[in-house]
């Protein structure tokens, strides 16, 4: 018999520590649904998000842990980062996205929310929480219920101590089998998936889409609630306090920015006005602020930050923003709570009742429906009793469908607000272009100048003087030309020589200049020459269908020299593309070096950055550790009528 | 032999014709700027054309493409390019068509004499003549996984100096070798290479170049 012979390879000790483990995880896997109840809410209400999200990696390792010890998943532990803790500077305080804080806690905070909403376990591990009651747990719940079913016949029936010990032994065989089950079933829930993520359908980015609105929602409550707390405090103060909403307000709102940016692609760029320098004293040893002098440093610098935070007309919109999100967000959680009470509450709740309702029913007796909510809205009138309990599974889905349908609408309403108010202004806009080109022209004319001065160093002590030598010596060849042929030969052989010289200098000098091969083809060919001249395998991909400004193509061309000088030293293969599109010249070095490049660092990617700046162009770099470095360069430029071809 | 010389800067036309002449080439045509080259070329179909890369009226490569357009015409059109500065790029489009007869110097080579006429010469006959310094620079252009890591540094020398288009006999001048040992240092090259001999000095030019252009 088949039971026969496993039963001597598993004892029957072992049988009884498997159906112990069946409760066990049983027992995890409800206190898990709970949980993911507890992540939903802490996730809409932001502030106790980051706790509860540790509370889950920790359930998650748990669950991961007795899968594979008990029920022979074979899970991995993963190797989780924990989250970055705000290091003290040498002067005391700790930074977080560009502000200073005198206590760590509030940039923990911060650091926690970016690192636990970044983290690609989290979908995957609320899953395993939310589902696992009846994925795993309706197999881990029948080893405990036969016994109990036994325990209830044995203390009822006359013949239940028969029926008690054919269910115990029933029990005892299935519980091995119970927990391979449940293993399985986590194993396929936790295992990160080696394939490629698939496209999203319309349901899953809708789902997506209402979690991620809640979370802007709760975020711009936050805000909310910091934009309050600061105006009370500066009416209070009579505006003494008015700097005080750059730290309390700006940091949520940056998070929001940021988060904004990756869930929906909003682009809102930052449009604060930087901070000024620190006042410098005066003659007599005061400090100059505005049209006031003060004696005392700290006064004129909070008098500085007064003036700056109150002038920039982004510290109003932030707060105008945060009263307008507010009243919006009963409307940004209507998707949420919808799919909350409609898929989870009305449909997900009965379906899994038995994991919860079997035990507390045959442990107290009292047997409660699955379908109790619908009973509570029947109860307050909200539904009409003659409606069968069972259409709640539907009525539930109906309802979960339309918070999704209305997730998307009500997302780009709230985008809206947040284009209108958190974006910068047209004026700011304009006064950090205004700023930049500020810098940049000083910049350009600073190294036009310098190079000007190079050029006539490299002429005064290059070519012209070999020049002066060959005249000297060809001037010495006409004097001893009938008297000494032979030492005339020699001066005019050194004459040749050194006129070869002048020549070779020349040449690189004009090719530092302006590269010839630039003048003569353009930049999609001078490109070609550097990739060919570039001592590793350079892919050069597309063309410019004409040519650009000189002074734009001049400033290109050298930037990826320097870029692909750089990349010589590390990769082994270098892929460089080029197009022109809506009037933007865009360029993309990507190579197979080991990554980690920091423009902070190399003197040559600043120096890129500032060529480029100089016709409003920019670059960016993305170079993770492991590689691979994208280095992209865009300006923006016209072309030219098509190639001037000669043939 | 009769030439077409094409040079822009008058000062230099003049010199090259005066070179040239001592040197016993007759110069039949001697123009400064793109469309006259043309016509000089279909009038005369001379032996050989020195013309520098950069002419009016565009100032741009207009030599350089009216002496390719000129041995599309006409296959092997011997061509010397000249040129102030050398680029890979311009030595394999003279080197695509595969037909030899072709030749890029640097202007700095005209310096020398000599040599600057024994390469015309070599051109007329249908050699190849390519700057050291392009020979150089697709040496370099490998990178490390570049089957040229494997020769040794006097195969090295060789292969340059054969791909400049230089015979055994100036190799073996050059680097103070014996005939024989030229031919064993080639045969190892073209070994190491993975490339067929060829006892035709040209077509081993060729085969040499074309291996260091798909190189990259």
């Amino acid at each position: 018999m088949w039971w026969r012979s496993r039963r001597r390879r598993l004892g029957g000790m072992k049988r009884l520590v498997a159906t112990v483990r069946c409760i066990v995880l049983l027992l995890l896997a409800v206190a898990g649904w709970a949980y993911a109840l507890v992540l939903l809410i802490a996730l809409t209400l932001v502030i106790p998000f980051p706790a509860a999200s540790a509370g889950r990696v920790r359930l998650a390792d748990l669950g991961r842990r007795l899968a594979r010890d008990w029920a022979g998943a074979g899970l991995p532990d993963l190797p989780r980062t924990p989250p970055p803790v705000p290091q003290r500077r040498d002067d005391g305080w700790y930074s977080y996205g560009g502000t200073l804080y005198r206590s760590p806690r509030i940039p923990a905070w911060m650091s926690r929310i970016d690192h636990y909403s970044d983290d690609p376990e989290a979908v995957r591990e609320w899953r395993w929480l939310a589902l696992t009651p009846v994925t795993g747990g309706l197999a881990l719940l029948l080893p405990p219920a036969l016994i109990v079913l036994g325990a209830v016949a044995a203390a009822t029936r006359p013949w239940g101590l028969l029926a008690a010990a054919a269910a115990v032994i029933a029990a005892l065989l299935v519980a091995p089998r119970s927990l391979r089950w449940y293993g399985r079933s986590t194993r396929m829930m936790l295992l990160p998936s080696d394939r490629a993520p698939r496209p999203a359908g319309r349901i899953s980015r809708a789902w997506t889409a209402t979690w991620q609105l809640a979370g802007l929602a709760g975020l711009s409550l936050a805000a909310f609630g910091a934009a309050a707390l600061s105006l009370v405090a500066i009416l209070l103060s009579w505006g003494g306090l008015l700097p005080m909403v750059t730290t309390t307000t700006r940091p949520l709102t940056g998070i929001y920015r940021s988060r904004a940016r990756q869930w929906f692609g909003v682009d809102l760029p930052s449009p604060y006005r930087p901070l000024p320098p620190p006042p410098q004293p005066e003659a007599d040893g005061s400090y100059r602020v505005g049209r006031g002098l003060y004696d005392d440093r700290d006064v004129a610098i909070s008098m500085q930050r007064y003036g700056w935070a109150g002038r920039d007309p982004a510290t109003w919109r932030d707060l105008i923003w945060a009263f307008g999100a507010a009243v919006l967000a009963p409307l940004s959680f209507l998707p949420s709570i919808l799919v909350a009470l409609g898929f989870f509450g009305l449909t997900w709740q009965p379906l899994s009742w038995a994991p919860w309702g079997v035990p507390i029913g045959l442990f107290t007796g009292e047997w409660i429906t699955p379908f109790y909510l619908w009973y509570g809205l029947e109860h307050v009138h909200v539904v009409p009793a003659w409606i069968p309990d069972w259409t709640s599974l539907l009525t539930g889905l109906v309802i979960a469908l339309l918070g999704l349908l209305l997730a998307a609408p009500l997302a780009r309403l709230h985008l809206w607000w947040d284009r209108a108010m958190l974006g910068p202004t047209a004026a700011a806009v304009l006064a950090g272009r205004v700023a930049r080109l500020h810098t940049s022209r000083a910049v350009t004319v600073d190294a036009a100048a310098a190079e000007l001065r190079r050029i006539e160093r490299d002429l005064h002590d290059g070519a012209q003087a070999r020049l002066i030598a060959v005249g000297l010596g060809l001037g010495a060849v006409a004097r001893l030309i009938d008297t000494d042929p032979v030492r005339a030969k020699q001066l005019l052989t050194q004459a040749q020589e050194t006129s070869a010289t002048a020549l070779a200098e020349l040449r690189d000098l004009v090719r530092g200049i302006h590269p010839p091969v630039l003048a003569e083809r353009g930049l999609t060919d001078a490109v070609r020459a550097i990739a060919l001249d570039t001592p590793l395998p350079v892919t050069v991909d597309g063309e410019l269908p004409g040519r650009l400004e000189p002074a734009v193509e001049s400033a290109v061309y050298f930037a990826v020299c320097e870029t692909l000088a750089n990349a010589a030293r590390v990769a082994s293969h270098v892929i460089l593309t080029m197009s022109h599109r809506d009037g933007r010249l865009r360029m993309v070095v990507t190579d197979d070096g080991p990554g980690g490049a920091d423009p902070a660092r190399g003197t040559g990617l600043a120096g890129i950055e500032r060529r480029l700046g100089a016709f409003d162009g920019d670059l960016t770099l993305h170079s993770p550790p492991g590689g691979p470095t994208v280095v992209i360069m865009e300006v923006p430029c016209a072309l030219s009528s098509p190639k001037t071809s000669t043939s | 032999m009769r030439v077409v010389l094409a040079e822009d800067l008058h000062i230099l036309r003049d010199g090259l014709a005066l070179l040239l002449e001592t040197h016993g080439f007759t110069i039949v045509a001697s123009v400064a700027d793109g469309p006259s080259l043309r016509d000089a070329l279909a009038r005369h179909r001379p032996d050989v054309a020195v013309v520098d890369v950069r002419l009016p009226p565009t100032q741009t490569d207009e030599g350089l493409q009216i002496a390719l357009e000129a041995r599309g015409a006409r296959p092997g059109l011997p061509v010397l390019v000249l040129s102030a500065h050398v680029e890979q790029l311009y030595a394999r489009e003279l080197l695509a068509d595969g037909a030899g007869a072709v030749g890029y110097l640097l202007k700095d080579r005209v310096l020398n004499g000599d040599q600057f006429a024994d390469a015309v010469r070599r051109v007329a006959n249908g050699g190849t003549v390519m700057d050291p310094q392009v020979i150089a620079k697709l040496l370099n252009s490998g990178g490390p996984g570049s089957p040229l890591t494997a020769l040794t540094p006097r195969e090295r020398e060789v292969l340059e100096l054969m791909a400049q288009g230089r015979s055994n006999a100036a190799i073996g001048q050059r680097l103070f070798l014996s005939d024989s040992a030229v031919s064993k240092n080639i045969a190892a090259i073209f070994g190491k290479l993975g490339l067929s001999q060829s006892d035709d000095d040209n077509r081993r030019v060729m085969a040499v170049l074309a291996f260091l252009n798909a190189g990259t």
